[in-house]
């Protein structure tokens, strides 16, 4: 009975995060207000699907993040790249022939696809000669120059691609390719100087936030450019998609929101590349003397993360039918807190994507039931503020701890003194150590 | 209990009084209601084996562990020692064998650290610190500058500022544990002279060590641990070689480990390196490499020790091997008597080399993660199809590791953090032996483990050579180089000094080839020479 009751109670704390968000629905359910025809407006599909159309960009963010957090690092940068995605995407979609976006996409397209390619190649080949522990952490040289031959072809038929694109404009497939290589070349920067250049990650992603935000401004042209996106005037039909809704219901964003979840919180499960992220996070040194390639992981690391940040900017463009330099502003820090609402540690090693799922739909119904009691949004800010704090507080569980030490400083507080002996023992003779 | 009580109870109160100490770290024990007494002006030796307990009831009577259990009298009044502050309210002070000290600051400003002398306000004056710091300094016998970072200083004088420091904050109980591991034959005598002034006048010093002769020339009494409790105090009179030993063993050394030892020296080498060296990343003109001109080779089923003191290169050696010190590192090294390229632990691993570090917590284990996946990291890729981990085969890894090399644990998912210091060791030993490695490095393979795992982690090694590995290893302990090497390196400020083989083993021939000062043998002397 007692044991029953014991395991009950450690399922309910290991699933506390997930009591969190059920209690914040009940919440948002008991203080809706009711529309005209009595029905809930919280409960309302309509309701549900832009909560998750609201909190996609948001997430997807997020999603990178929780792995760079799981590394023991931080990107700052993932706002302007954000910023910098939208903008390159509205003025890809809008522009026709050579402009600044698409002199940028063009070169980093045809550069991540070697890249990509003269790297995943070997590694693949790494992967299927599963056995003998000699043979597995180098590629032989043939899988090295197929790989490097391949990249090459594709990246001369990435260049004959775009290039045949930038005729007319770019369409919804264009702007989802070339985008997210953008992204992911400033992301792999950023991996390249923490590693290479043995910096903080938060330094170098805070400058590359200052820098690529600057980018995004001198390839928009002057600094507060909004590129307009009128699907159907300025830019092909089809770009429209990724602002549908799939049966009435299903918000695109959040169609790609949640396959990030899934594919990442998969990696991140049972891949090796996720057990390696986790072993980095628990201990970057042990890792790197077990013979990992601790700087390729990171690198990659950040280079998902600004893809996944500049794939949120396509989305931006699509939802605002803009593209603009400050779309991305304070992106970075709502997903920190997603992700560390999440139950992620911030020192790394620990947290999960489910846990960031979590964190992200949180803070997007946390908005939207403050939302429909029309409360004043600096408010909204203070109490998002409390509720990190609260939930930071109740991941790391150490309440009683906090507890504790406010009683130590305030002592009057209900504390009850260890006992302690305020004099020495009398010694008798015969039990005091020989001298 | 050991030895009778003596009648002569002197009427002062101890300086120190400790009664009932207990401390668990997680589920392991470390102290079971430990008494300890020191008298003022007294040099009380505290003994016992590594992971016995002594740092940990001083680090507790310093401050710097808390909570705990017991209590604690300081000259008869009651002490709670929660941090460190309260440690030195109460005139303690301890030096840990990694020093305390800011190495960019200035000898004078470390030394006042805290307690800077100020002319107004906040304004330091630094020439009446540095005045200050000279009176202090002076009868310690130190020859450093005052005004240079206490980085320049060699480690004995780093040593004498600590022993400073200590004095400028009226300790009238001051704690030293190790302090001699990283000093040489001179160094050593010079710091008896200090301690030796200090407690005539009145201070009281605890003595922590396992070196017998030290503790027999020094110590005024001697209290043994083992296994976290009290085993018993003498005087120096009664005090004797044999008796510490048990006291501290539980039962006579020979029992530990014997092996019939083959001859090795003539089979081909697996591992040779040749003129390895080693910037160092802060020149001086006396040691302007860590490592320079080791070379050696060891053959498959050898067991090749490394000795020196602190600091001579020991660790770098292997971590060169390693290939950790990629662009400030060089010299040659060959698997089978074929060259190796080592640029990064990867190519290491490719080669077939492992290295089990001296700090497992820090850089061996992930330490909040389960055994299960601590032992794949090397070899994850092996089992794993197409990126894919099978859950199945990383059970079995685990598996068959804790049964291979007896780890003591709930199973596979036991957090590493959570296992006992011999229990780690395996584990990290384990996890290598999958990548089937020619060449094992271990560096300092039985620190802070207690006895018992350190005859199960002997007789592994002696394993693990049998079955032909070519192991090297460094090790501080003189007992444990002799028993297991079957030739010994010794290393002095990053040079070779004397490779010995197993006929010439001795403390004291270690010692002496290892001290800065000593003595060299021949073929290791014309390199020095040469430079």
């Amino acid at each position: 009975m007692k044991r029953a009751a014991q395991s009950i109670g450690k399922f309910l704390l290991q699933t506390k995060l997930f009591w969190g968000l059920a209690v914040l629905y009940l919440v948002g359910i008991v203080s809706s207000p009711v529309n005209r025809k009595g029905l809930n407006i919280f409960l309302e599909p309509g309701n549900q699907s832009d909560v998750l159309r609201q909190v996609s960009n948001n997430g997807i963010i997020a999603v990178g993040m929780t792995l760079v957090i799981l590394t023991g690092g931080i990107d700052l940068s993932v706002g302007s790249m954000m910023a910098l995605g939208s903008v390159v995407c509205a003025m890809l979609l809008t522009q026709q022939g050579w402009t600044n976006a698409s002199m940028l996409a063009i070169p980093v397209l045809a550069l991540v696809s070697f890249f990509l390619c003269a790297y995943l190649v070997p590694l693949i080949a790494i992967h299927a000669t599963k056995g003998a522990a000699k043979s597995v952490e180098k590629a032989s040289p043939a899988a090295r120059w197929i790989g490097i031959g391949l990249g090459a072809i594709l990246a001369v038929a990435s260049i004959l691609w775009t290039v045949a694109q930038i005729g007319p404009k770019f369409g919804v497939l264009g702007v989802l390719i070339a985008v997210p290589a953008v992204g992911l070349t400033f992301g792999a920067i950023n991996g390249l100087f923490i590693t290479k250049g043995r910096m903080q990650p938060f330094i170098v992603t805070l400058a590359m936030m200052v820098a690529i935000l600057g980018i995004a401004r001198l390839l928009g042209g002057s600094n507060t450019a909004v590129h307009p996106v009128y699907s159907g005037t300025n830019a092909t039909e089809d770009f429209d998609v990724l602002r549908a809704l799939l049966f009435q219901i299903l918000p695109v964003p959040g169609i790609f929101f949640l396959i990030a979840v899934l594919v990442f919180g998969f990696v991140l499960k049972v891949s090796t590349f996720g057990r390696y992220i986790y072993a980095i996070g628990g201990n970057e040194q042990a890792a790197r003397l077990a013979g990992i390639q601790v700087d390729h992981l990171k690198i990659a690391v950040y280079a998902i993360s600004g893809m996944l940040a500049s794939t949120a900017g396509v989305l931006y463009t699509a939802q605002y039918r803009q593209g603009k330099p400050d779309a991305g502003e304070g992106a970075e820090l709502d997903a920190i807190a997603a992700v560390v609402i999440g139950g992620t540690n911030l020192m790394g090693g620990r947290g999960s994507m489910l846990g960031t799922l979590v964190g992200v739909l949180i803070f997007g119904f946390l908005g939207n039931i403050l939302q429909l009691r029309n409360i004043d949004s600096n408010t909204q800010l203070v109490l998002k503020g409390g509720i990190i704090l609260a939930a930071v507080l109740l991941q790391e569980g150490q309440v009683g701890l906090f507890w504790r030490q406010i009683r130590s400083v305030f002592p009057t507080i209900g504390r009850v003194p260890a006992k302690r002996l305020d004099s020495p023992p009398v010694e008798e003779a015969g039990t005091r150590p020989q001298a | 209990m050991v030895g009778t009580t003596e009648q002569t109870e002197r009427p002062i109160q101890p300086a120190l009084q400790m009664r009932g100490i207990s401390k668990s770290f997680g589920p392991t024990q470390v102290l079971r209601k430990v008494d300890f007494d020191l008298r003022a002006g007294e040099i009380h030796a505290l003994m016992g084996e590594n992971g016995a307990g002594k740092s940990t009831l001083m680090k507790i009577a310093a401050g710097l562990i808390d909570p705990y259990d017991g209590d604690i009298f300081v000259a008869g009044k009651g002490y709670r020692m929660a941090t460190p502050r309260d440690a030195m309210t109460a005139g303690i002070a301890m030096i840990q064998q990694e020093l305390s000290l800011v190495p960019e600051l200035a000898v004078d400003e470390n030394i006042f650290l805290g307690q800077e002398k100020v002319r107004s306000l906040f304004f330091v004056n630094r020439e009446q610190q540095i005045r200050s710091a000279r009176e202090v300094l002076q009868p310690l016998d130190f020859h450093g500058r005052i005004d240079q970072p206490v980085a320049k200083l060699r480690v004995g004088e780093q040593q004498l500022v600590e022993i400073a420091k200590a004095l400028v904050s009226n300790t009238r109980i001051l704690i030293m544990d190790e302090p001699t591991s990283a000093l040489s034959i001179n160094e050593t005598e010079r710091l008896f002279h200090v301690i030796r002034r200090l407690a005539k006048e009145g201070v009281a010093i605890v003595y922590i060590s396992h070196r017998m002769e030290e503790v027999l020339a020094l110590g005024d009494r001697v209290t043994v641990l083992r296994d976290g409790q009290r085993i018993g105090s003498m005087s120096k009179e009664r005090a004797n070689r044999r008796d510490i030993i048990r006291m501290m063993v539980g039962r006579e050394l020979q029992e530990v480990f014997a092996t019939g030892k083959s001859d090795t020296a003539t089979r081909k080498p697996v591992l040779e390196v040749s003129n390895l060296w080693l910037e160092n990343p802060a020149p001086t003109l006396a040691r302007p490499m860590l490592v320079e001109n080791v070379s050696f080779g060891v053959a498959a089923g050898e067991v090749l020790g490394i000795a020196g003191l602190l600091g001579a290169g020991r660790t770098e050696t292997l971590e060169i091997i390693f290939g950790l010190h990629n662009g400030t590192s060089g010299g040659e090294v060959r698997i089978k008597g074929k060259k190796v390229r080592l640029l990064n632990p990867v190519d290491a691993k490719a080669a077939g080399i492992a290295l089990v570090t001296e700090d497992r917590k820090r850089d061996g284990l992930v330490l909040g993660s389960g055994i299960d996946r601590n032992v794949e990291l090397p070899v994850l890729r092996t089992i794993a199809a197409f990126g894919l981990v099978s859950d199945a085969e990383e059970l079995k890894l685990a598996e068959q590791t804790i049964a291979r090399l007896g780890i003591q644990a709930s199973g596979p998912k036991q957090p590493a953090g959570t296992l006992s210091g011999g229990n780690q060791q395996k584990l990290v030993i384990g996890k290598w032996l999958w990548t089937k490695p020619r060449v094992l490095l271990l560096d300092e393979p039985t620190r802070g483990i207690d006895v018992g795992a350190k005859a199960e982690i002997y007789r592994l090694i002696g394993t693990l050579a049998e079955e032909g590995l070519a192991i090297v290893f460094v090790s501080s302990e003189m007992p444990e180089l002799t028993l297991l090497s079957d030739r010994i390196l010794v290393l002095r400020e990053g040079r070779p000094t004397a490779l010995l083989a197993r006929e010439q083993f001795s403390h004291e021939s270690i010692l002496e080839y290892a001290s800065p000062g000593g003595t060299i043998q021949p073929e290791f002397g014309e390199l020095s020479i040469a430079r």
